[in-house]
């Protein structure tokens, strides 16, 4: 489990390093333990996002809909508390079957329809978002706009544990249980084989269709983690919650290791992603890079780190192979 | 090019009053936010002081949605007086369009020790929290143009509702007092769209009753998108006599079908805010008019008022109210565009 570990994420835990150093010997601020805060609180629910994200993309698909899941998630518990006055420990996991149902739908309408993820996805995502405009309370009851929730039970969902936030929390035990998954179970087992090869995997007997609606599930369900999140921290569900949260999610799962083609990849890297995306836009933010360079900045960064992880996979698989062709020789030489 | 040397030589003594009523105007402001006795309020919660030190220099953020025009043009109005002040260091962060990244732009500008921070919400609601976790921390907020229900220091606004209100009555009157009207709105979830569109309807209601509504649909700020929604609302064969986009960009997108379709001239159509572009169309005969606010001034006057705050030493722990500044408009039309100075256009 440790090569594992090692080999995937050193390069980027690397690089996230230099980056840490840079910004902390050029920028006071960022090295106080309030902005280090700042930084887990704010980026965790795009590492859950991330995590969740993986699943699909493990399997060579992606799931565009996640920010609209978390939008529909976010306004679904906003009008069970404001409208219908239940209380938060009953719109909580009201949440959760919602975003475990709108997974579901992703899913089902891959595997049974026989539709490209891509195309599936991006239809969802306008429509879940549609459905976030045509449920919202703040558009249906004027006087909700300005209304925040008050359930201490839902507010509560965002605290923290002395310096530590329950985000980071949900985020460290969610990678967890995910790696435990993938390194650990059959479904994890299937989830790489159907990624590395659909076909062969059918042929060995994995039921694909299962595999591919679980990882549609699990993206929903982190998608409703971070929607129950962010909208305790914010007390209401704006009907944009979400939007363009997909990209973030994509970007710190790439960045993470996982492979686009699928069959590659873990759940923790993606988890460092999401914390070097915001690390750099802090970071610029505290130098006072202008604005309008931070995008530039950012995506010449980002380039950096996952060039940089390419190449230490690329110079590792050399060495392997050059250590493969040396035990050849030596073999045939034995044989001679 | 030359326009810009023109404006800066021509507008030049003219600026210079602006900014020095700017700064008398944001002074009478913060007399009226500031409370008499600072030391006789007890601190909010968090325990800030509610009086501070003087320093050698000051911070001050404007955390805003995403950079647009609007809010282009209050960093310019901003930097204008602050940059006068050589103690004064400012800086304008994106939200990129996202509530949950203004949260985190607002959490590093109050780990920074900012002495002032300006914003625009993306939601009302959703920066409450991080608004009050400033005002613990003693940071004077300062809102523009989209208010929070969490109280702050200050919150300098366009005259949205009875702007609105205007507009109606102006464009009625061009459509002589009848017709059908759409309305090219924001999407739901902000303030100001619902001050824009409430204003317009009641202005409606009140000088042209006959006047009727037919299509109130979202066009998302956006001048593409316009184009699109109107183009569809037209080729459903209603008649369309009048056009209200919230803002200018969506105005000048029904401008753009309203080319196209051969409609200028027998299409009314106003827009608001008051953009450089929209007072051109003005006087190319296309855009029937528009709601115009001087927004570099909204931005030095938001200036002013948060420089003699933070220079003054005023914590926000001290205030018993929140302060509440609207801006001066006119209803710019073909008769009167050309009173609007090149300076003024931004």
């Amino acid at each position: 489990m440790l090569k594992k570990i090692n080999y995937q994420s050193f390069g980027l835990v690397g690089f996230y390093l230099v980056i840490v150093i840079i910004f902390s010997a050029l920028s006071p601020v960022f090295r106080t333990a309030g902005n280090f805060s700042n930084l887990l609180i704010g980026f965790s629910h795009i590492g859950i996002l991330a995590v969740g994200q993986t699943f699909p993309i493990l399997l060579g698909g992606i799931d565009l809909s996640v920010g609209a899941i978390l939008g529909l998630v976010g306004m679904t518990t906003f009008d069970l508390m404001l409208i219908f006055g239940l209380p938060g420990y009953i719109a909580i996991p009201i949440g959760l079957v919602v975003g475990l149902l709108a997974g579901l739908i992703n899913g089902l309408l891959i595997v049974r329809l026989k539709l490209n993820p891509f195309i599936v996805s991006l239809a969802t995502m306008a429509s879940f978002r549609g459905l976030v405009y045509a449920i919202s309370g703040r558009q249906l009851f004027p006087g909700l706009t300005v209304m925040a929730i008050k359930d201490p039970t839902y507010l509560a969902i965002d605290g923290s544990l002395g310096h530590v936030p329950y985000a980071l929390i949900y985020l460290i035990i969610i990678a967890l249980i995910t790696y435990f998954i993938l390194h650990n179970t059959k479904l994890g087992m299937d989830l790489y084989a159907v990624g590395g090869n659909e076909n062969a995997a059918r042929l060995a007997g994995v039921n694909v269709n299962r595999v591919k609606i679980a990882a549609y599930l699990i993206s929903g369900l982190c998608s409703a983690i971070a929607a129950l999140i962010l909208t305790s921290r914010m007390t209401t569900s704006p009907e944009g919650l979400g939007i363009g949260f997909e990209l973030s999610a994509i970007a710190a799962a790439v960045i993470g290791g996982v492979n686009m083609q699928g069959g590659s990849g873990s759940t923790l890297g993606p988890v460092l992603g999401a914390f070097l995306i915001g690390t750099i836009y802090t970071g610029m933010n505290l130098l006072g890079v202008t604005q309008y360079a931070q995008p530039v900045v950012a995506g010449i960064i980002l380039i950096g780190a996952v060039g940089y992880d390419q190449f230490m996979k690329e110079r590792r698989r050399k060495e392997l192979q050059a250590q493969l062709l040396l035990q050849s020789l030596r073999m045939k030489g034995q044989g001679g | 090019m030359d326009e810009k040397v023109k404006r800066e030589s021509a507008g030049f003594n003219r600026r210079e009053f602006l900014k020095i009523s700017a700064l008398g105007v944001g002074a009478a402001a913060l007399a009226a936010c500031a409370p008499a006795t600072p030391a006789d309020v007890a601190p909010a919660e968090g325990g800030a002081q509610s009086s501070k030190q003087a320093k050698d220099s000051y911070k001050m953020t404007f955390v805003q949605v995403q950079p647009h025009t609007v809010s282009v043009a209050w960093g310019q109005g901003i930097e204008e007086v602050s940059n006068v002040q050589t103690n004064i260091e400012y800086k304008q962060v994106d939200g990129q369009g996202d509530p949950a990244t203004q949260i985190n732009l607002m959490d590093t500008a109050i780990s920074e020790g900012v002495d002032i921070i300006f914003c625009q919400p993306a939601d009302s609601v959703a920066l409450g929290p991080s608004i009050k976790k400033a005002r613990a921390a003693g940071i004077p907020v300062i809102t523009l143009n989209i208010d929070a229900p969490e109280a702050h220091a200050a919150h300098v606004e366009m005259n949205h509702y009875f702007g609105a209100i205007d507009i109606a009555k102006a464009m009625g009157e061009l459509m002589g007092g009848k017709g059908n009207v759409v309305i090219l709105n924001a999407p739901p979830g902000i303030i100001i769209r619902d001050m824009r569109t409430n204003g317009f309807v009641d202005g409606m209601k009140k000088h042209h009753p006959d006047i009727k509504i037919i299509a109130d649909q979202s066009a998302e700020w956006d001048r593409k998108k316009a184009q699109d929604v109107l183009s569809t609302i037209l080729a459903s064969g209603k008649e369309v006599n009048g056009v209200y986009g919230v803002n200018d960009s969506m105005a000048l997108g029904a401008v753009d079908v309203a080319k196209t379709k051969d409609l200028i001239g027998k299409m009314v159509i106003f827009g608001n805010d008051g953009e450089k572009a929209a007072l051109e169309s003005i006087e190319a005969d296309e855009l029937s008019g528009t709601q115009y606010t001087d927004v570099w001034q909204q931005g030095r006057l938001a200036a002013a008022l948060a420089i003699g705050l933070a220079t003054g030493g005023i914590s926000a722990t001290s205030f018993t109210n929140q302060g509440h500044i609207l801006m001066p408009y006119v209803i710019a039309t073909k008769d009167n565009v050309g009173s609007i100075q090149a300076f003024q256009r931004w």
